[in-house]
């Protein structure tokens, strides 16, 4: 297809040590279409984070082993492309926003020239040059007084702002695909509205694809175009963010759904999810959540379910889908 | 009302000085909660709710005397709490108790699951190996664990099951006061659930009153029964929880529930979108701590201070422009806009 940004075909990244082997990521596909926001949910320990760096190459080897079949980015396979030729990619065709933005930023660089690097570094500018893109840069994010706040160390500023920095330096190049790993789980409600908005309106007005990694329904609900859901490492649901909200299938999008508390409720009791996420080391046999699932039979421990595609393009990997009005579904390649 | 109050506070204020870069350099003062009183009435559960850095924390931590206040009062059952001699003060600190917001570092990483929870007995001491044993085992299985966890270490636990650990500790000795800091924001989504409905149950269970720290207003609307919201130190609106969220008042309030992001997707609201950030606790503002962010600032704002006035029954707020200014004032241009 001519219009996908990004094109993932059975990532598989595992990290090998002295116990076993620990399973990150177990063959995943997705597709990210061009100026769309498509959404990677799901716990901690699912591997959300380490497909997020597998796409940008920046998982070292060893520990890790990546995988993969097709990783292609506009047209370009970027499977067998060296850590030189990858260098030329990062920043300038695809970038990342990290979620603790004091730990991403260096405190001994003033922010002005940490974002002053990646104008000199991809967009062949010389420091003057830079120095005014820059500010530019930061005017587009809303930190106010660019001029003076370039020569501020990162320490002067609050998260708010600090995020409003990292969003500037992944936005300098226009890169065509952006990477969100949690970019506001780090704030306040109050800023996390802020920065969400400031994110997607930049989002849209550049056309850029956003790859947005959070644990967070909420904000995917405000955001995304497209949801995938991913547990212990597989892909259990994928589907429009409409449709997802209103007509969960499968068991754990339910019960996460059912799990975060809304301001229009008015119960007093709270939909629960039995147990725990499995520890990578030691997934279950069968359909990873059939321990925590509430509709599990004796096929669900044995078997792994596949990834059926449903007639309207959603994705599920369940045996006993819920809420599924139309049961046709074609088989999935 | 016709329940009895636990727990009053009144005129509460945390200050706590800050170190100059230089030797010489005047002493400053953050003030981490200011002028607060609260009164929490048995049995209830009573809710904190503000963004981070607004005292919360600090205030719970006044409560249960894990912070001397710089003045004001804090009276549990009718005793006050810093002017107690530190025997009487141990007496009645075993009625308190506190859940905390992380739990992979609240348990001793050393101790085992046995240790860690009868910890507080052992301190209390007058009771045998044995009845301690069976005591950790009743509470093990009461917040969900088994009695094969007893000589487990944290590290062998989820967040989930620490956190019930934790849960166990904190109720071992039957307190009647829990003050709960963040207990679920460390956890994983799906883990939220379990433990708010854990502490639910055994609050019906135990009659225990608690005190529920939170930034995440839908979990606070779901469980509190009085609730205070904090903005740098200070109360901005404070009542029944149905009050204030029928209809919040002060524009903190609105604020914050409007940034609040819903996972209803028909139920578009407008959003007020605050400019900046919390200013700096050291030298806040004199009049309202608010006004520097506020829409609806005016000039009055700046210097007087406003008082928290009871709106309608069980509702106070904090705002100039919820309870106007007198009529001499209006007249001397307090009430005019601030344009910022």
């Amino acid at each position: 297809m001519k219009d996908l940004m990004l094109k993932v075909r059975n990532l598989k990244v595992i990290f090998p040590n002295q116990m076993g082997v620990l399973k990150a990521v177990e063959g995943i596909d997705f597709d990210i279409p061009k100026g769309k926001c498509v959404a990677i949910v799901g716990e901690s320990g699912c591997g959300k984070s380490v497909t997020s760096l597998a796409v940008m190459k920046l998982l070292n080897s060893p520990p890790a082993m990546v995988r993969v079949d097709e990783l292609v980015l506009d047209g370009a396979d970027l499977k067998d492309y060296t850590d030189q030729m990858m260098q030329e990619v990062r920043g300038k065709q695809i970038s990342m926003i990290f979620q603790d933005a004091m730990t991403a930023l260096n405190p001994v660089m003033t922010i002005g020239k940490q974002i002053d690097e990646v104008f000199i570094r991809h967009g062949k500018m010389d420091k003057g040059e830079a120095r005014i893109a820059t500010i530019k840069a930061l005017e587009l994010v809303g930190v106010p007084e660019p001029k003076s706040r370039a020569n501020q160390f990162p320490h002067q500023l609050s998260g708010g702002m600090r995020q409003r920095v990292l969003i500037a330096m992944a936005f300098a190049c226009m890169p065509k695909l952006i990477i969100a790993d949690e970019p506001t789980t780090a704030l306040d409600v109050t800023i996390q509205a802020q920065v969400l908005d400031v994110l997607s309106d930049m989002q849209k007005k550049h056309e850029v694809s956003l790859l947005l990694i959070t644990h967070d329904l909420s904000v995917v609900a405000n955001m995304a175009d497209t949801i995938y859901v991913m547990y212990s490492g597989k892909i259990v649901e994928k589907a429009k963010v409409r449709e997802l909200f209103l007509h969960p299938h499968h068991p754990y999008t339910i019960g996460l759904l059912g799990s975060i508390p809304k301001l229009s409720d008015e119960v007093h009791k709270f939909v629960q999810i039995p147990d725990a996420v499995p520890h990578p080391m030691f997934k279950p046999t069968g359909c990873y959540f059939h321990p925590r699932c509430s509709h599990s039979t004796l096929k669900c421990s044995q078997v792994m379910p596949p990834l059926k595609t449903l007639l309207n393009g959603r994705e599920i990997r369940c045996f006993h889908p819920q809420n599924v009005v139309d049961f046709e579904e074609v088989a999935h390649e | 009302m016709s329940k009895p109050i636990i727990l009053s506070m009144k005129n509460v204020s945390v200050h706590f000085p800050v170190k100059g870069a230089l030797p010489f350099s005047k002493k400053r003062v953050v003030s981490a909660v200011s002028d607060v009183s609260v009164d929490i009435f048995q049995g209830e559960t009573f809710g904190i709710v503000g963004e981070s850095g607004c005292g919360k924390s600090t205030l719970a931590n006044a409560m249960i005397g894990l912070v001397r206040p710089t003045s004001g009062e804090v009276l549990f059952k009718g005793n006050k709490l810093y002017s107690l001699s530190p025997q009487e003060f141990k007496e009645i600190r075993r009625d308190m108790q506190m859940i905390f917001q992380d739990p992979f570092s609240s348990l001793n990483p050393r101790f085992n699951v046995y240790q860690i929870i009868s910890e507080p007995m052992k301190i209390r001491g007058g009771a045998s190996v044995d009845e301690m044993k069976k005591r950790v085992i009743e509470l093990l299985e009461l917040v969900g664990l088994s009695e094969k966890d007893l000589y487990r270490y944290p590290s062998d636990f989820s967040g989930g099951q620490r956190q019930r650990i934790g849960i166990a500790r904190a109720i071992i000795l039957n307190p009647d006061f829990l003050v709960c800091d963040e207990p679920v924001s460390a956890l994983d989504v799906s883990v939220h659930a379990q433990i708010l409905n854990l502490l639910m149950e055994l609050q019906e269970k135990l009659k225990m009153t608690y005190v529920f720290i939170s930034h995440n207003l839908a979990v606070v609307k779901s469980i509190c029964d009085h609730m205070v919201v904090m903005y740098l130190g200070n109360v901005m609106e404070s009542g029944s929880t149905k009050a204030i969220y029928q209809h919040p008042l002060h524009p903190y309030t609105n604020a914050l529930l409007s940034a609040v992001l819903d996972v209803d997707l028909d139920n578009k609201k407008e959003r007020i979108l605050l400019q900046g950030d919390i200013p700096s606790p050291i030298n806040p503002p004199r009049g309202c701590r608010f006004y520097q962010r506020c829409p609806y600032a005016m000039k009055g704002c700046v210097d007087k201070k406003p008082a928290l006035i009871e709106i309608e029954p069980e509702h106070f707020v904090a705002c100039h422009y919820i309870n106007p200014f007198a009529q001499e004032e209006i007249n001397a241009g307090l009430a005019k806009p601030l344009n910022l």
